[in-house]
């Protein structure tokens, strides 16, 4: 496994690629392949990216490598990826940057999430109603700018209506991590991607 | 002292009758004068109109004719959409990644977009104020541009796809917005400032910043100050402490540095170099007079003995800022 966690952390697609496909070939499952190459590796970019030493640069190369070899793994219609639970990511109306949004996705689906896109630009009732069908363990909200923020602190509210509380509401994103729990009612704000892993490791059920 | 002798002064880290504030004032400014942001950014008048209203409200020490970050972009080909209250966001991007770029005409400032709009408002702030209050434009730096040209995430992967295309993307941007600054010094600016958040330490790793921006950047910025530029200001937000070693190399005499990075960082990393920062933005919309005038505070008495300082918001003042926590931004150095 060594080889392909190498080649995700230095962000090549192609040598992950051919990582994956031997593993493969040599009777290792996908099951296999995620806990034993694509969760260390992801575990490897964590430590490596502190809050002074972090950039999207590099994250979204281990992404991009990632999210190729689940591909690989798990082509569209096959037996689902194993889990650690539902994370809905959203970018709210009136907010069409999907970078942020995108950086966890990719951390989380490497890391044994179930990702749902609500995508950008997402009114709260198409979130809400999400919400209720997929029943995640938590809405990670990505926010570049501030007028949104009215609408972040509805979230937790409006899921409480709908009998959803156990839902946590994470915050993150340029906007959004200069504020704090309380100011936007929601259980977290994070200051990276990996920042809200952490928290769904230790708060939302998602651990190991 | 008036406004601009005062941060000139401060530049060449001087003594000075006061401590300058300039408060990052621009979108705010429409919604000071209850003018719709899709308004104020496509219409230089309206521009100009917003910013002596707060100027005269709030008596800071410089107005700005900033936009938004799609003035140039737009310029190239850029299609935009333009919320009424909101700053415009990009529809479609002027380049594909797998486009040819090579050769492409550099937009000209007086026709192209609404760059004529931006000189107009300049030159119309420059009349009103003459010397007396910094007049500021704005130019992207060429990464930012190249983000904004493809697409950030394109822009990034073709870092790494094909760092010699993307080298030549930068020269085209380096060009384009050395064309633009130019032409707002002719039309009135004082100086623009350069808008440079991609290039951030947040998005690429400071051996990025070395080899690919830092070259763009002094080329800019030698071009600015042989245009008569009072100053050459970089603004750059996020964690930007790795990457301020370099800001005396690129020509930078004003470095704004953002929240993240405390004021003694700031000066052990920049100690000739005047810097204005860095009260988190969202600051003025969340918290209270009394927040901010601890946090200038704080800022004031880590500079006072150093000087070249100008107290500032870290980034952009929301549009939707308590307009009383602007007005204690500028209580704290005395100004009003």
């Amino acid at each position: 496994m060594q080889p392909l966690g190498a080649a995700l952390l230095a962000g090549d697609t192609s040598a992950a690629l051919v990582q994956a496909g031997q593993l493969g070939a040599g009777g290792v499952s996908a099951r296999q392949i995620v806990l034993g190459g694509i969760e260390p590796a992801m575990a490897a970019l964590d430590a490596k990216c502190t809050l002074e030493q972090f950039n999207l640069l590099e994250i979204m190369l281990a992404g991009r490598a990632v999210t190729e070899v689940m591909k690989l793994l798990y082509p569209a219609g096959s037996a689902a990826a194993p889990t650690k639970g539902t994370v809905l990511v959203v970018a709210l109306e009136g907010d069409v940057h999907d970078l942020g949004k995108n950086i966890l996705k990719m951390v989380l689906t490497g890391s044994s999430y179930r990702v749902v896109d609500c995508g950008k630009d997402c009114p709260l009732p198409r979130l809400l109603d999400t919400a209720a069908r997929e029943q995640p363990i938590a809405i990670a909200i990505s926010g570049l700018i501030t007028p949104i923020i009215p609408q972040v602190r509805q979230v937790r509210d409006l899921l409480a209506l709908r009998g959803l509380s156990r839902i946590k509401v994470l915050a993150g994103g340029a906007a959004l991590k200069q504020s704090a729990p309380d100011r936007l009612n929601v259980d977290f704000v994070a200051e990276t991607a990996f920042d809200a892993l952490h928290y769904l490791e230790a708060n939302a059920g998602g651990g190991p | 002292m008036n406004s601009v002798e005062r941060v000139t002064a401060a530049i060449r880290l001087q003594e000075t009758d006061r401590v300058p504030v300039i408060a990052q004032v621009f979108g705010h400014a429409a919604a000071l004068a209850g003018v719709p942001l899709a308004d104020y950014v496509r219409d230089g008048a309206t521009l100009a109109r917003c910013q002596l209203a707060a100027l005269h409200r709030y008596r800071y020490d410089a107005v700005f004719a900033v936009m938004d970050v799609s003035v140039e972009t737009e310029a190239v080909g850029s299609v935009l959409r333009y919320p009424r209250d909101q700053y415009p966001t990009i529809d479609r991007y002027a380049l594909a990644a797998n486009a040819d770029w090579d050769g492409r005409p550099v937009p000209d400032p007086a026709r192209a977009g609404r760059m004529p709009e931006m000189l107009q408002a300049l030159a119309t702030l420059r009349r009103e104020l003459g010397d007396d209050t910094l007049v500021v434009g704005c130019i992207l730096g060429p990464f930012t541009l190249a983000t904004q040209l493809l697409g950030l995430e394109n822009a990034l992967y073709l870092a790494i796809d094909d760092p010699a295309r993307l080298a030549r993307l930068l020269d085209f941007a380096t060009e384009v917005v050395i064309r633009f600054g130019r032409a707002q010094l002719q039309a009135g600016a004082h100086l623009p400032v350069v808008f440079d958040p991609s290039a951030s330490p947040a998005v690429v790793p400071p051996g990025f910043f070395r080899e690919f921006e830092l070259p763009r950047l002094q080329r800019v910025f030698a071009a600015l100050a042989e245009s008569g530029a009072a100053a050459n200001w970089l603004h750059i937000a996020g964690p930007v402490a790795p990457i301020l070693p370099y800001y005396a190399t690129a020509g930078v005499n004003l470095a704004n540095f953002d929240y993240p990075v405390k004021a003694a960082e700031a000066i052990s990393r920049l100690p000739v170099t005047c810097c204005d920062g860095n009260i988190k933005s969202l600051l003025f919309v969340e918290g209270r007079p009394a927040e901010i005038e601890s946090a200038a505070a704080t800022l004031l008495s880590a500079f006072r003995e150093r000087r070249g300082f100008v107290l500032s918001s870290g980034c952009e003042i929301p549009p939707e800022a308590r307009p009383e926590n602007i007005a204690a931004l500028v209580r704290a150095v005395g100004a009003s």
